[in-house]
């Protein structure tokens, strides 16, 4: 299986390359992914962070790298908004 | 004509590529390593930015403006009163920082409530963007359209109007903040820009190219403080083990981990949040407009915003606000919540698969909404097309220099050299499946 990813990864070199040089540069002269990086140019001051951790669950023999639907990065990304604020 | 109050509009609403729904890539930062990429692709990728200063900048620091006079910087505060005197024509005006005259920066914890400065207040419905002065001069009726000007010469005898006080359409703001870049330096900022750009830029665009045609344009925005509490849940993971099963071909890489419902909460204040206030550069659709551009080039060192007097704007030209505070406040809520979730980023640093954050919930204590005129140097260039073509800009931060810009793409020339980057590289995957 493992044999026919490799040449499957390989006679992909070309496709793949293609499409990510295209984009890359495509966003190097347009910068449609640019925008006011609000979250780190604007003066901020945070109270310490509070919280809770509890462990409910365990997952045992996955094969994700990360959790179903990270999205600890994308703070732009809106999750359900809770009805009291 | 009925009175009843209509609901305002919805604000409008954000989901191409590049809109507020993306986290912009840190600058600088670039998808591909450019050593890996061919010579003259690697050179325009290399070549230095235009230089941008730090909003805390000791350049920005003075937030003083020339003398509207001779333009001299000679300018004192004359002892004992609001008045600012030029030293070098002993002309003297009002140029008060509101930051300190209105204590702007001053009680964000302490915020309650929508504090709205008196510019930034509700346009009236039936305000026109028309104007019309009787000349102190000589009494001619002079108009002034604020749409895109706040200043006019009487035309017989060149006595310059200002529209000063603060009218209904929403056309005069709180403050403004004067321009500190001049033109020259943003013809260079733009002809740098573009000469990193020019190996796939259109053809047309570039035996147009003209930067001196540049435009100062203020712009209209909002600046608001906040004071808000946020909440967020979820769930993250700890990776406790890492195995392989199978061997050879089959081998297969397999992960415990623990699952942990996570919950943060985080009390903060902003200060100068800029947020613009005209509903068609609002919209940051990139795959309709390049407004994003013009968004990217934010912050300003808004502290340095001086009392509004139509004579900063006098030669350039400005754009009038259309959108108040109650249609703006689902952006802040917005950005509250981005900045939030940012703030919250590293007390989960821990959960080394990530987490997945499903509720969140967000309390705003208090806003203040100041408007301001914000100092842009605009280059535009319309590229024909489909649905009315696309309006590129390139804009300069008119205070600290921050340069971006949308370059129209020669489309077949990258894909071109796409194709031909790909074949090299599918040689190189055939030949080493062929050995």
């Amino acid at each position: 299986m493992s044999h026919h990813d490799g040449s499957l990864g390989l006679l992909l070199l070309g496709p793949a390359g293609a499409t990510a040089l295209y984009w890359a540069l495509y966003r190097y002269y347009r910068n449609t992914d640019k925008s006011h990086g609000f979250e780190r140019e604007t003066l901020v001051e945070a109270k310490p962070v509070t919280g809770t951790d509890e462990k409910v669950d365990e997952v045992k023999g996955t094969q994700e790298t990360r959790i179903g639907g990270d999205n600890v990065h994308e703070y732009r990304k809106r999750v359900g908004r809770r009805p009291d604020g | 004509m009925s009175n009843s109050p209509k609901p305002p509009p919805l604000p409008p609403q954000y989901t191409g590529p590049g809109s507020p729904q993306d986290v912009p890539p840190a600058p600088g930062s670039s998808p591909i390593d450019p050593a890996t990429l061919p010579g003259p692709i690697r050179e325009e990728l290399e070549a230095p930015d235009p230089v941008a200063i730090d909003t805390s900048a000791e350049e920005l620091k003075d937030g003083l403006n020339r003398c509207p006079k001779c333009g001299a910087t000679e300018i004192r505060q004359k002892p004992g009163t609001d008045l600012l005197i030029c030293q070098f024509c002993r002309h003297e005006w009002h140029g008060e920082r509101v930051e300190e005259q209105f204590g702007f920066g001053e009680g964000l914890e302490d915020l309650e409530g929508t504090v709205i400065a008196s510019g930034a207040r509700d346009i009236a419905a039936d305000a026109a963007s028309l104007m019309s002065f009787k000349c102190s001069g000589c009494g001619a009726e002079v108009t002034v359209n604020t749409e895109n000007a706040m200043t006019a010469r009487c035309h017989w005898c060149r006595h310059v109007f200002g529209v000063n006080e603060q009218v209904a359409n929403g056309a005069v703001p709180d403050a403004v903040l004067p321009f500190h870049i001049k033109k020259d330096d943003a013809v260079a900022r733009i002809r740098q820009f573009v000469d990193k750009r020019r190996l796939f830029a259109l053809k047309e665009f570039k035996e147009q190219f003209t930067p001196e045609n540049v435009s100062g344009v203020y712009l209209p925005y909002m600046i608001v403080d906040g004071n808000a509490s946020a909440d967020v849940a979820g769930h993250g993971e700890i990776e406790t083990a890492r195995y392989t099963r199978g061997s050879g071909d089959k081998k297969k890489t397999y992960y415990d981990a623990d699952v942990y419902q996570v919950e943060r909460h985080v009390d903060f204040t902003v200060d100068d949040l800029p947020l613009e206030s005209s509903h068609e550069r609002g919209n940051l659709d990139a795959k309709a407009n390049t407004n994003n551009i013009i968004n990217t080039i934010l912050p300003f060192d808004t502290k340095n915003a001086v009392k509004w007097n139509a004579s900063y704007l006098s030669g350039y030209s400005s754009e009038k606000r259309d959108l108040d505070v109650a249609q703006l406040r689902p952006r802040l809520e917005d950005q509250l919540l981005s900045i939030a979730r940012a703030q919250v980023e590293d007390s989960v640093e821990r959960y080394d698969r990530g987490v997945r954050w499903e509720s969140e919930g967000l309390e705003v204590h208090g806003s203040r909404w100041v408007a301001m005129y914000l100092p842009v140097w605009l280059y535009s260039y319309h590229q024909p097309g489909r649905n009315g073509g696309m309006l590129h800009y390139i804009a300069v931060n008119g205070r600290t220099g921050e340069t971006m810009g949308s370059i129209p793409v020669q489309q077949w020339k990258l894909i071109m050299t796409a194709l031909t980057v790909g074949t090299f590289l599918e040689g190189i995957g055939l030949w080493i499946l062929a050995h």
